[in-house]
């Protein structure tokens, strides 16, 4: 029972941090329909940039958390400008988005090889005693942080979408661009405030991951879980990306427990599965077809 | 000369992965990051046919390609119905997860690799497969086929109402990528002698990829340059070696923005300026000029 | 109709320039490359990509050699030319390489590379070229033997899988009186499946019991599933036989969920940025090393790749790429000494069964499987923020 419980709280502290990904990931899959890989080159640019606020400029810890989220935030406006809205203002075919993303997300990968360096980058230590015992389980504090950050983020996302006249802006243009575009909305403004929402998200999910997992360039390879994910809680719905990603979390601790080598294959079974039964994933709407 | 015959070798068997992925994402719009998975099939097909059980190399390269393209079959039976983009993070898993079952085939080395491969990849075979494997799919472009490739590439929903079977012809597409990817991967596996299975990661799909993208896409042409370049280029440019994939990503999102068709421009070989001229030349002197009336009606 | 006959013109014409192409290349491959007025020695590593740190190193280190025998006068009044050249870590890579010092550049021998997956396919170029190889680091038995067959131009100057996972568990169990041990080892890289297979083997036949065999992938991060499976079994000892990166991370989360088990690691772990990240989690454990950073001979090695190179640090690289070095050297000042032309396939029969004192021991090639033999480990453990040396250990490996 005991293993049991431990791997249940492993697997959302897993989850916890898939789901800042997720949630990013798929406000923006909602309003522009497609996967932005460069993503996440912007969770492991966040990552660098807390690390070098409090190892340059010695920042406190939350200090560095704000200073990478705004700095993800200002990234991932700088990438919808440079990579995507040339393609959008030319109704480019979804196709030449992915090519976008894919080729920006490699360009930041490798950037930060080139100038910064391989070597991965460590964060000081936190909180010094990182651990709270419970009888035979152990939570990190640092993954109890999270969750408390994680979850004030999102309560402040779904705030801002359904109390906000910007939020609801948003909400239209997901729902239709172009009616919204005929109701006054100004679309342009509209997706460079998800992508700014996406890249917050984003910054705070890179800080946490580097915090637990270290800092290292090749850090974005964790948005296919992301995606994976919101796909399996349902492309296009908020609350389906945390619960999905929650969910896979727990079952891929399960199988490492397991079988710890099929770990990913699970991820990918997951996909396959529910591409084929459910495509529209445990909680999503039911997208039209885009033909 | 051992040594530009050698890297010349390498990429033709690029080529042969460009090829089959050219087909796909240029001609068919469909796009993949796993492609290094069909190339891993092919390459322990190959390995373990020739190895283990004696089959000739000619065998077992056909063979690679059709196992190869048979699972893609299954992959796509349960993929291509959806969107683009759930195909594409499909193909993605796919690739990642051929690698990791080879990692746990322990008969077949697992991790540690197999060995003890036959160097059966030299500049002529390499070439030689490649010249069959272009004029092949020439000639598929310039059937109803590659018309039906294209239409769906250029408007799906139309396609379908016009009585193509979008579902078949998709298949299709993949399945002769993957043969064409397959058949690569043997090369590759008789030209290494060695392979493991982290040879096939998704940085080597993604390479093949920018290989089609910035040669041009929809133009067999276009992956032909793209192969010949980005494998000949870091031979060349070595010391610029850290900044090569910077150079990489950069240039993708600028030719996709700029020149989405790519170097090729998505003309053929025949298109090109210079081979019209040539062209031209050719027909004046070797063919009878016809009298005729002088255009006039 | 027309089409055809275009395309039988271009078929004409490419296969006329592949003709010519291939009569051009018809150099006389009798001895491999011969000396002409300095002798070259080429290197492969990656200077590019996770590994670079290692392979910068080792490259820096044997290019210091190079400049101090150079201004000693040379060998046989010839001045070495060093050639070395990035594999990227990818093998296509390393056989391009090879390729280019052994056809363009005509080098004596190569030194390197630092990794099993590179050396093993660059054995064909090898044999065609008639140009050794010595690598420093790889430790996969294929790369000297094959199959039974072995490699008659592949060299090294470090110890086997076999034999670092034999000595881990010798010592655990013998020295350390473990009975049980667990194994999490990485599924998808060949040393940690090597050095786990023989850890586990030889632990087994020595009456030990392995309560727990978990994996993970290259590019986990999060190994805590796994390892609340191993702490529920209690395992004397823990072997992690990967890289310090993983290792550190392992040890940091292991303490976290509470385990306090001593644990086991290979070469994979020696590097100043374990001690960083993980040496707090480490206290008391055991690394099976190739030499003893402590030793006074090491010390001189040390110093003086300090001195050349300040700021840069010293790895496990410098002392093999070291070793590496000498024994080419001793095997081209025989061949200088016996015969009149320096021919890189003379330096490769005298690397046959060459014998040197290195810095990680004596190097005595063995003419069966061009291992060097009865190499002895240094057992190395971590106490507080350094490495202490423990003991040199030679697994008994007569099976």
């Amino acid at each position: 029972m005991d293993q049991f419980l431990q791997q249940l709280i492993n697997g959302v502290s897993i989850g916890s941090i898939y789901a800042l990904m997720a949630v990013g990931y798929s406000l923006v899959y909602s309003i522009m329909n497609f996967s932005n890989f460069a993503h996440g080159g912007v969770i492991m640019l966040s990552a660098y940039m807390g690390y070098f606020a409090i190892v340059l400029l010695k920042v406190s810890f939350g200090g560095a958390l704000l200073l990478a989220t705004l700095g993800a935030t200002l990234i991932a406006v700088l990438i919808e400008r440079i990579a995507y809205r040339p393609l959008r203002k030319r109704s480019a075919p979804t196709l030449y988005f992915i090519i976008s993303a894919m080729g920006m997300s490699i360009l930041l990968e490798n950037l930060v090889i080139a100038t910064i360096g391989p070597q991965f980058k460590t964060y000081p230590i936190i909180f010094a005693e990182s651990t709270i015992q419970l009888g035979n389980l152990s939570i990190s504090k640092m993954d109890i942080f999270m969750l408390i950050i994680a979850a004030v983020a999102l309560v402040g996302l779904v705030f801002f979408l359904n109390k906000t006249r910007t939020g609801i802006a948003v909400r239209a243009a997901t729902y239709n661009a172009r009616a919204s575009q005929l109701m006054g909305v100004n679309v342009d403004r509209i997706v460079s405030i998800v992508f700014a929402l996406g890249g917050a998200l984003a910054g705070i999910a890179g800080v946490f991951f580097g915090i637990r997992y270290t800092v290292y360039a090749q850090a974005g390879i964790i948005t296919n879980k992301a995606f994976v994910a919101a796909v399996f809680g349902g492309l296009g719905s908020l609350p389906g990306a945390i619960v999905g990603s929650i969910l896979l979390g727990i079952i891929e601790t399960f199988v490492a427990a397991w079988r710890s080598q099929l770990r990913d294959l699970t991820t990918f079974a997951i996909l396959i599965a529910v591409l084929v039964f459910k495509p529209t994933g445990l909680m999503g709407k039911n997208t039209e077809d885009k033909a | 000369m051992e040594y530009y015959l050698q890297v010349l070798t390498l990429a033709g068997i690029n080529l042969m992965v460009v090829l089959g992925l050219g087909l796909l994402t240029g001609f068919t719009g469909l796009f993949s990051f796993g492609h290094a998975g069909f190339m891993c099939i092919g390459a322990y097909t190959s390995a373990i046919l020739t190895v283990t059980l004696k089959v000739p190399f000619v065998v077992a390269l056909i063979a690679s390609g059709l196992v190869a393209g048979a699972i893609s079959l299954l992959l796509g039976r349960l993929t291509l119905k959806l969107k683009g983009d759930y195909f594409l993070i499909a193909t993605l898993g796919f690739g990642e997860s051929v690698r990791l079952i080879f990692d746990n085939i322990e008969p077949l080395g697992g991790a540690r690799g197999f060995s003890g491969i036959e160097k059966n990849s030299n500049f002529i075979s390499v070439w030689l497969v490649c010249i069959i494997g272009i004029f092949f799919l020439i000639r598929l472009m310039n059937s109803r086929y590659g018309r039906n490739f294209k239409a769906i590439r250029e408007e799906e929903l139309a396609s379908a109402t016009i009585g193509i079977d979008v579902f078949k012809t998709k298949l299709l597409s993949l399945f002769i990528s993957a043969i064409y990817a397959g058949i690569g991967g043997s090369l590759y596996a008789h030209y290494m002698t060695f392979i493991k299975p982290t040879n096939f990661q998704l940085i080597k799909s993604t390479e093949f990829t920018i290989m089609a993208i910035i040669g041009g896409l929809g133009s067999i042409t276009g992956s032909v340059i793209g192969a010949l370049l980005l494998t000949v280029l870091p031979e060349l440019l070595r010391f610029v070696a850290d900044w090569r994939m910077v150079i990489y990503g950069a240039a993708v999102v600028i030719l996709i923005i700029v020149r989405p068709k790519g170097i090729a421009g998505g003309k053929e070989f025949k298109d090109f300026f210079f081979i019209v001229w040539i062209r031209r030349l050719f027909n004046k002197i070797f063919t009878k000029e016809d009298p005729g009336n002088g255009g006039k009606l | 109709m027309k089409k055809l006959k275009k395309l039988a013109l271009l078929v004409l014409i490419m296969s006329m320039c592949l003709t010519l192409i291939v009569a051009c290349d018809s150099s006389d491959k009798e001895q491999g490359n011969v000396a002409g007025k300095t002798i070259k020695i080429g290197w492969i590593g990656s200077l590019t990509g996770d590994q670079s740190v290692f392979g910068i190193c080792e490259r820096d280190t044997i290019q210091m050699l190079i400049d101090d025998v150079n201004k000693d006068g040379g060998i046989a009044g010839k001045q070495l030319e060093f050639i070395p050249y990035d594999t990227r870590g990818t093998p296509e890579e390393a056989v391009n390489a090879v390729n280019r010092l052994v056809n363009n550049d005509k080098v004596l021998v190569i030194l390197g590379p630092n990794s099993s997956g590179l050396a093993i396919p660059i054995a064909s170029v090898l044999e065609k070229g008639k140009v050794a190889d010595i690598a420093t680091v790889a430790t996969n038995e294929k790369v000297t033997v094959d199959n039974g067959v072995l490699k008659p131009y592949n060299f090294r100057v470090c110890f086997i899988d076999p034999y670092q996972g034999g000595v881990a568990a010798t010592f655990a169990y013998k020295e350390q009186g473990f009975k049980t041990a667990a194994i999490l080892s990485d599924i998808s890289d060949e040393y940690s499946q090597g050095m786990a297979e023989y850890f586990k083997k030889t632990f087994e036949d020595l009456g030990g019991e392995i309560v727990a065999e978990e994996a993970f992938k290259t590019g986990d991060v999060d190994f805590r599933p796994q390892l609340t499976k191993i702490k529920e079994k209690a395992p004397d000892c823990i072997f992690l036989p990967y890289f310090y990166k993983e290792v550190s991370l392992t040890a940091q989360q292991a303490d976290e969920i509470g385990i306090k088990t001593i644990f086991i690691g290979g070469d994979g772990w020696t590097s100043d940025q374990l001690m960083e990240m993980g040496g707090a989690y480490l206290q008391g454990s055991f690394i099976v090393n190739h030499v003893d950073f402590d030793d006074p001979d090491v010390q001189g090695l040390t110093n003086h790749f300090l001195e050349t190179y300040p700021g840069q640090p010293v790895q496990l690289n410098t002392f093999m790429g070291h070793d590496a070095f000498v024994t080419a050297k001793a095997a081209i000042e025989k061949v200088a000494a016996a015969e009149s032309k320096i021919s890189s396939e003379a330096i490769a029969k005298a690397l046959n069964d060459i014998e040197v004192k290195g810095i990680t021991g004596t190097i005595h090639i063995s003419p069966e499987d061009h291992n060097p033999i009865g190499k002895e480990a240094a057992i190395i453990t971590i106490v507080g923020e350094e490495y202490k040396f423990v003991m040199k250990y030679a697994a008994d490996m007569s099976n």
